[in-house]
């Protein structure tokens, strides 16, 4: 059953437009001009109990408005949302005590407090028993490794701590839906494998619905096996991560890892034909990036052509795919593909929910 | 039915939790908490001092509007410590600065009304300023001259000590819910800093800081009766003065209880109209 459904979901925002300068400063005292900005157009999809989903797109693109419409903290303009059955805009109580929001940019906790303070707050919103409270922050502390940051002010702490008290601040109730919006964000490696392997395991624990924005193209390939895009507002394509490279990755990349030579390495002239060559500093690297149809050729002549020593092939990185997906507008064909995938993906979800 | 109206109120233990957090808040920085007491005060105090001094010295005049010298500073030390008590918080934006800042979206999340835990934030300060006042009183008793420390006693009757906590806790919950539609402007406006100084000014001038109500012309008093900021400060000087019979006091009590439902309902519209269109900071 899905927990959270969303049909049609739509929202404009009304926001104020002033010219630069003095005079227009002065202009827009009397007279403002508004504009419309639909920042979500009809979007419609559906999460199912212990799945995360990724939600992907440009800067703008509406993933995070979308996120504060399921947790109620935006009304939607036109369209439906329900999460566990209950529309997030009227706010019931019910509602809000088994769901979760995380937002990497914006600190839920209270800042000059040490965590165990905000913590025991939340224990009381919640009405979480004693007994369990104690259980659950435990476990949780151990988990994120932050046991002796739990008394320290909260602002004294490295952006990595902090985020780790927030993941903990906004489980402790142990929510059915959580959202996590960039939980990475700013975050150094080591953190945001940490983080990222805290949200795997409570996922196995757990087993709620989440729905998850980033940047980081790594978050997306380890936690979600299916992603959403958003390009400016519009719902461009909803199925699984594998499935976006099978379908829109146009090219491979032919990696040659070559024997050492006394001569300068110099690329052979008919690889150039084929696709883009790259040679490392050292000489002892060749890649060539090339349509997928065009692979075996081009493995063919690197090592007809080259003293190869090992030979790799991999698919264009997920980012980059993606990243032409959401920037499709203004090329006909790959505009034409996403919005034929859209009206797919679409169908998908009416064809699920019947 | 029931439902609903659970949905406006907040758990005691909640209530108590709230108030507690924002009270270690406050007294976390020692330096803030000391400074708004000493600085604050002493600043207040000399400005009257100064003012008065050279008004009577002026004038001839022994007696002003009912208020010798002496009884005018007494006027003015009550009346601080009594404001002290009823704003609680030097700055009062909390409200407008949870949606200017996105804040207030934290608060969306919990399952609990926004209003009343913000009001449980706002008692929160009055534990440290209780600690303020007893200070203060402290000290104006060491600098005070024993007569006058005497004449100020006299009037305390425990039926003064009744009354004077009472309109105080009325003028406490007045004070909140007097910024409550004003800060929900913000949800228009973005930025209400203008709004909010006017309203300090307003407080200030008709609740009898800045001159006591005692000395506006009987018109201005008649129609400053009708206004909720004489509840906030006159009523609570004049009760623990001694200045106040019971059924004036009951009387003062209920104008200041029902200005302080009105303004629920006005605040409570205003928030339910701004939340529509709250983007908690940026699309």
């Amino acid at each position: 059953m899905a927990v959270i459904e969303v049909d049609g979901l739509r929202k404009v925002f009304h926001v104020h437009r002033k010219a630069p300068g003095f005079w227009n400063s002065v202009r827009a005292l009397v007279k403002r001009q508004t504009v419309e900005k639909v920042a979500v157009k009809d979007v419609s999809f559906a999460v199912e109990e212990g799945e995360i989903v990724g939600l992907l797109g440009a800067n703008g693109a509406g993933k995070t408005t979308v996120v504060k419409m399921l947790a109620g903290i935006v009304h939607p303009t036109r369209g439906d949302a329900r999460v566990l059955g209950m529309r997030p805009s009227t706010r019931d109580d019910r509602l809000r005590r088994q769901m979760a929001l995380i937002m990497g940019q914006k600190a839920q906790l209270w800042w000059d407090l040490p965590a165990a303070d905000s913590f025991l707050l939340l224990k009381e919103i919640y009405q979480i028993p004693e007994a369990r409270y104690r259980e659950q922050l435990d476990q949780l502390a151990a988990m994120l490794q932050v046991e002796d940051e739990l008394y320290v002010q909260l602002r004294r702490l490295s952006l990595g701590e902090r985020m780790k008290m927030e993941l903990i601040a906004a489980l402790l109730h142990t929510p059915r839906v959580v959202y996590l919006d960039e939980p990475t964000i700013g975050l150094d490696l080591t953190a945001q494998r940490a983080v990222r392997e805290f949200v795997l395991r409570y996922r196995r624990e757990h087993a709620p619905a989440m729905l998850v924005t980033s940047h980081y193209m790594e978050d997306i390939e380890r936690l979600c096996p299916r992603i959403l895009i958003l390009r400016q507002g519009e719902l461009v394509y909803d199925g699984s991560l594998r499935e976006v490279i099978a379908r829109y990755a146009r090219t491979k990349v032919v990696i040659a890892h070559l024997a050492p030579q006394e001569t300068p390495v110099v690329p052979h002239a008919s690889l150039a034909a084929l696709g883009t060559v790259t040679l490392d500093d050292d000489g002892a690297t060749l890649k060539l990036e090339v349509p997928r149809d065009a692979v075996t050729t081009a493995a063919a002549r690197l090592l007809e052509h080259h003293p190869v020593l090992d030979l790799a092939i991999e698919d264009e990185p997920v980012g980059a795919v993606i990243e032409r997906i959401q920037q499709a507008q203004g090329d006909e064909h790959a505009e034409d593909a996403v919005v034929a995938d859209a009206i797919g993906a679409r169908a998908r979800v009416e064809e699920g929910r019947a | 039915m029931i439902r609903a109206m659970r949905q406006h109120l907040i758990r005691p233990r909640l209530f108590w939790q709230v108030l507690s957090v924002e009270t270690r808040k406050l007294m976390a920085y020692r330096f803030d908490f000391w400074a708004t007491t000493v600085v604050s005060f002493a600043v207040n105090l000399g400005i009257a001092y100064a003012l008065w001094r050279a008004i009577f010295d002026a004038s001839g005049q022994e007696e002003i509007g009912g208020f010798d010298f002496v009884a005018m500073m007494r006027y003015y030390v009550t009346v601080l410590i009594v404001r002290r008590l009823v704003r609680v918080h030097e700055r009062q934006r909390g409200l407008s600065a949870d949606i200017y800042e996105g804040t207030l979206t934290r608060y969306r999340l919990y399952p609990t009304p926004y209003l009343p835990m913000k009001y449980a934030e706002h008692l929160g300060g009055l534990l440290p300023a209780v600690v303020q006042v007893v200070v203060l009183i402290a000290a104006v008793l060491l600098v005070a001259p024993g007569d006058v420390v005497a004449r100020a006693l006299a009037a305390l009757t425990p039926g003064a000590l009744v009354m004077g906590l009472g309109a105080i806790a009325v003028a406490n919950l007045l004070s909140y819910l007097l910024i409550v539609p004003i800060q929900g402007i913000a949800f228009w406006a973005d930025n209400v800093w203008a709004l909010d100084t006017m309203m300090r000014f307003l407080a200030s001038f008709f609740g009898g800081i800045l001159v006591p109500l005692a000395l506006f012309p009987d018109a201005a008093r008649a129609v400053v009766q009708w206004l909720p900021f004489a509840y906030l400060y006159d009523l609570p000087v004049r009760a623990v003065t001694g200045q106040l019979g019971w059924s004036e006091w009951a009387l003062g009590m209920l104008a200041g209880s029902g200005w302080c439902v009105a303004l629920a309902l006005i605040g409570s519209w205003v928030w339910h109209r701004g939340d529509r269109i709250y983007t908690g900071v940026g699309i």
